[in-house]
Order: C-alpha cells, then structure tokens, then sequence
C-alpha cells in the first residue's frame, strides 16, 4: 500500500513516515500542493493524505484539482482546521475521510487500512493472522474456525490492535478510536481494560494465543510474538 | 414605556400643574377685583343716598332691606368705608345669605348717620365653578392639541430615532455589514447615528480578530501538540523500562489534557462569538437516547441504576453539532460524578430536560462550578470546563439553565421554551 503525505509540518511528517512504514506501509511525503501534484501526475498512489493548511493553498483545491484531472485516489483529509465547513467541504469535493488534528497515529492508520479496504476491496476483504480470521463486512471473528461472539465494540478493539500490531497503544488512542470525540469528557479509561480482559478471555477461551497485553500502564499491544 | 409616552405624560404633568396654579390665581384675582368693584359699587350708592338726605329727604323714609341709616352720636368721628362679609336675611329668597355690607358713617346737616348697604355677593362657589369650567376647557384644549398635534410632531422628531433603534436591532455579526444610516437634521440623532457607524465597524474588526485569533490559537497549538504525541506514541514502542514507561504516561498525559483544554476552550470562543449559525430542528428524545446508548457501557461499569422517561417528542433548532455537545457534557458529567452503585435519572418532559443523579455533596457552591476550570477536584484529568460549555450553549440559544444541588442530589435543568 503506497500512500502519499501532504504536510508541511516536518516533525509532524516524520511522525507519521516513520510509524506507516514501521507497519509495511510504502509512505512519500511532499510539502506543497505545487510538489503534490507534480507526484500525483508521475506516479500511481493508493491513498492521499491530506493537509488542508498548504503555504502554496487550500488542500481543498488540490481536492478539486483531482477532480478536474480524473484522478480516482482516495483522499483522508488530515487537519488541525477543525472547522465543519471545511470537513463537510472535503467531504463534499470526494474526500473518503476526514481526521482532526490532533491524532493518534494508530488511528490514522486504521482509518487509511479502513479506507483502502473500500476503496481496492469493495470491504469484502479478510483480516487474517495466525489463528484468527477477522471478516470486516460480515463482523465476524474466528479463531481456529470457531467463530467467536463479540460486541460490536470488541470486533473493532480488534481490529484495531491487529491493525496497528505489535504497537503500543496507548489507553486514549483506543479509547478515542471506540467512542470518538465521547472520550472528551472522560476522566478515566478504566472502560478500555474491561474491553480488553473480554476481548482476551474470549479469544483464548476458543483455543487462541494470548496475543494482547499491557504495557506497563501505558497502553495494550496486539503481541505477535506473544507466547 | 415608550419615549413618546413619557414625554407625552410630562408635558400632561407639567399642564396639570400649570393649569392648577393658573386656577387659583385666577380665583384669588377674581374674587379681589370682584370684591372692590362691588365695594366702589356700594360706596357710591351710599354717597348717593347721602346726597338725598343733604337735600332733606327723611332717612328713615330712604330706608329699605338694603339700606340701613342709623343716627350715631355727632361727638364719633366719621367712619371711613368699610366693606365686611356677613350674613343677612335675604328676602327674594327668604333665607340667610352670605352678603357684603359696604358702612361708613357721614355727618349730614349737623346729625350723624352710619349707613350700612348689603348686598348679595357672588359666592366662592360660584368662582370655583367658573373657574373649574375654564380650566377644564383649556385643559381639553390641550388634550386635543396633544393627541393631534403634540404627539404627531413629536413621532416625526422621533423618527429617525426609531430608524436607527430598528438597524440596531438587526446587526449581526454574522452578516459582516457595519451599520449605516441616513444623514439627519437633528445634530444630536446625527451625532448617535455616526457614534453608532463608526462602533460597528470596530466592532466588526474586533470580532473579526477574535474569531481569527481563536481559529489560529487552536490550530497553533494542536500541532506541536500532535508532534508531541506521535513522538511519544514512538517513545512507548521503543525499548523502555518500567521507570521511563511512568514518564512517558505522565507526559502524554499532560499532552493529552492540553489538547482538550484547546479544544474546549476553542469551542467556547466560537460559541461566544455565535459562530453556530443554521440551526436545524432536532428530536431531542432521539438525540439523548443516542448519546445514552454510547454512553451506556460507561453507566454499566460504575453500576448505575439508570431511570429514563423520553416521551416528549420535543424538537429544538439548534446546530446539530452543539446539541451534541450539550448533551453529551450533561450526561457525562452525571456519569463521572456520580457513586459506584449511584443513580441517574433523565427526564424530557414538556420544555425542559432534567437530568438527576445521585453523587458527592458538593464543597462548592453551584455558581463557581459554572465558571471556567473550577471543577470539584476529585478528577485530576477533568478539566473543569463542562459545565461552562453548557451554560454557554444555553446562553447562545437563550435556553434557561440551572443546577442545584441537595445532600448527596445533583439536579440539573435544561428549559428550552
């Protein structure tokens, strides 16, 4: 999966190459819309993502730009202009998704897996990783074919901490991720745990490793290595 | 009350007052005048029956009802006129009446008569009578004058006052037009109405600045805030100890509770500057029952009897993106401070939605927690600016908002009429 980054904040930049590609994702980063476009025209991309804050325009305009040029990419419109006019604007101009700044990465990189998945597989793809084979369209998780009964909110604890696997992450990043902007008023995130000890008990109970563990307070992490 | 009015009910005032010291001036003018032409009257009656009696004419032949000669000692001396109010009998009309008796006294032929003349006075009554009627005439007259002419002109002095109260009346800031108004004749209107143009357009520059200010400042500080948390998202997938672990969370932490402080405080700016316009109808029934389904495994993990009553199909136009907000802030705080094992109740019910839930007793009164960062501080990672949200919301839309508290109650009421 080959994604292009259009920021101009070069730490925030680094932020994100560095995590997508330590996950095998292929990520490019270019500053402007004038660099962004020059790519786009030359090479083949899986995914945009976005910055609408550019020094050379609206990331908007780059939208409409691939409008105009007949460029089918889908386009996660990152941004700290958490304006609704904006998002519902990108949203309007072809953008698949919108994600405020700040983010947690691991959300950004649910969000394009989830976007890519749409737009390449028509959402009928499977998520598979050792025992476990996770069908998104259909919701269902089994483990060593026995299918597993998950809530709603345990299938996408999972598919999160599968997605972003082997990563740290940590207790608001999940949090956000389940409940989104809910976790706002939230004073603690005991909630996360209980999903988390359901979520373990039910995968080995049907026979499954005990991939998920803590991290020292910090957060969970989908262990691949686990024993 | 109208400034015509009250203008109108002065000059009235000032009318009546005229009117009433005018009266009695006028009375007190007319009985005096009255008194003295009647007294010249008398005198010269008496003068005239004197000159008959000079001529020899018997006195007590000349005597009448009116007239009386009495024959007084030559040795007195001769009594100036003298005019006396006093009671007589009155014979036309066969009864004691209030009568003037004009006397003096003259020394005819070497005899002395005192003559004494009554007449029938015009009585104080019949004054006021007279008086009242007039005045009451004139004041009709100024009735009239004032409902016709009085008002009428002063409704035109008014008018472009009137003009200028209504452009008021309209100004938004949403519409970024600074007011402008018609050149008038009348230098102090004209002083208000340029007063007024030229406050609208600071005015507008100022709201302009803060509106810009606030969309700057969140994105400013959300971005080396977002640097923050990736690098320390990187941090925790590096090789640490348990010791740097503790750091890393006690850092991103903080990072965190900065970027909800940012956010909230950014909503509040542009709740303050009414930046939510377009306001759709919403069921609130739905909206609330939606928020609570969200919400509802938080409620089960502290063991919350929740009691919901959502008849009421109330429909409120407001943006939906600040509906939620409210909403979400009021439930949630019922949830995050109440009692493991509490209660909670939410009630939408004809205006109003009330939320009910059982928790600590506060130490602060119910005022302050409505004010920015206070928060009763049992959550270190509450920051403390919920509830001013809300109020603010409330105030924005002019719902009424009120919390109250007793013991271990919390009781919190949203009216939306």
């Amino acid at each position: 999966m080959k994604i292009l980054l259009v920021e101009d904040n070069p730490e925030l930049t680094q932020n994100i190459v560095e995590y997508l590609e330590q996950q095998g994702l292929r990520c490019e980063a270019v500053t402007s819309r004038f660099e962004a476009e020059d790519r786009l025209l030359a090479y083949a991309y899986d995914c945009l993502l976005l910055d609408l804050m550019l020094p050379d325009g609206n990331g908007l305009q780059l939208l409409e730009w691939l409008k105009s040029n007949a460029i089918p990419l889908p386009v996660l419109i990152i941004s700290a202009k958490n304006a609704l006019d904006d998002r519902l604007r990108g949203l309007d101009l072809g953008a698949d998704d919108y994600l405020p700044k700040p983010f947690h990465l691991a959300e950004l990189l649910a969000r394009l897996r989830a976007i890519y998945r749409r737009a390449k597989l028509g959402g009928k793809d499977e998520l598979v990783f050792g025992e476990i084979l996770i069908r998104i369209q259909s919701l269902e998780v089994f483990v060593h074919q026995t299918l597993l009964d998950l809530t709603k909110k345990e299938f996408d604890l999972l598919v999160f901490l599968l997605v972003n696997k082997n990563k740290v992450l940590s207790k608001q990043s999940i949090a956000n991720h389940l409940w989104g902007d809910y976790t706002d008023n939230l004073a603690n995130f005991d909630f996360v745990y209980q999903h988390i000890k359901n979520l373990r008990k039910k995968i080995t109970a049907a026979g499954g490793k005990d991939y998920l563990s803590t991290v020292y307070g910090l957060g969970y992490k989908f262990d691949e290595y686990a024993q | 009350m109208r400034l015509l009015n009250i203008l109108t009910f002065i000059y009235l005032l000032l009318t009546l007052g005229a009117l009433l010291l005018g009266g009695i001036f006028i009375y007190w003018k007319l009985e005096s005048e009255i008194d003295f032409e009647v007294g010249m009257e008398l005198n010269e009656q008496i003068d005239a029956i004197a000159e008959r009696v000079r001529q020899g004419v018997d006195p007590k032949a000349l005597e009448n009802e009116k007239m009386e000669i009495l024959p007084i000692p030559l040795a007195w001396e001769e009594e100036e006129l003298s005019i006396r109010d006093t009671l007589a009998f009155h014979a036309p009309v066969n009864r004691l009446q209030n009568q003037l008796k004009a006397s003096k006294s003259l020394k005819i032929n070497g005899n002395h008569y005192r003559f004494s003349y009554f007449n029938t006075v015009i009585e104080a009554e019949d004054i006021t009578e007279t008086v009242l009627y007039i005045m009451g005439l004139v004041l009709l007259a100024q009735l009239l004058a004032i409902g016709f002419f009085y008002r009428r002109i002063a409704n035109r002095i008014l008018l472009p006052f009137h003009h200028t109260l209504a452009k008021i009346q309209t100004f938004t800031f949403q519409k970024d037009q600074p007011l402008s108004f018609e050149p008038s004749k009348i230098q102090e209107f004209e002083l208000l109405n340029r007063f007024l143009e030229k406050m609208s357009l600071k005015l507008l520059k100022d709201y302009r600045q803060i509106k810009e200010f606030s969309e700057n400042i969140s994105h400013e500080i959300q971005t080396p805030a977002a640097v923050v948390r990736g690098k320390l998202e990187h941090l925790m997938n590096q090789e640490i100890t348990e010791e740097q672990a503790h750091l890393i969370h006690s850092a991103y932490q903080s990072n965190e509770k900065i970027q909800r402080i940012i956010k909230s405080l950014s909503l509040l700016a542009k709740l303050e500057n009414e930046e939510f316009e377009a306001p759709v109808p919403l069921r609130l029934d739905e909206l609330t029952q939606k928020n609570l389904d969200f919400l509802q495994e938080l409620i089960q993990l502290r063991e919350i009897r929740l009691e919901i009553d959502l008849k009421s199909g109330l429909t409120v136009p407001m943006h939906p993106y600040i509906a939620e907000v409210m909403i979400t802030n009021l439930l949630s705080n019922a949830i995050k401070h109440n009692h493991q094992k509490g209660w909670m109740m939410v009630i939408l019910r004809d205006q109003q939605l009330e939320i009910i839930n059982s928790g600590h007793p506060l130490s602060k009164n119910t005022e302050d927690l409505l004010e920015r960062f206070q928060k009763e501080s049992s959550h270190p990672d509450s920051v403390g600016l919920g509830l001013a949200i809300v109020q603010q919301i409330c105030k924005t839309y002019g719902f009424r908002f009120s919390y109250s508290t007793r013991d271990e109650v919390h009781h919190v009421v949203v009216n939306f009429g």
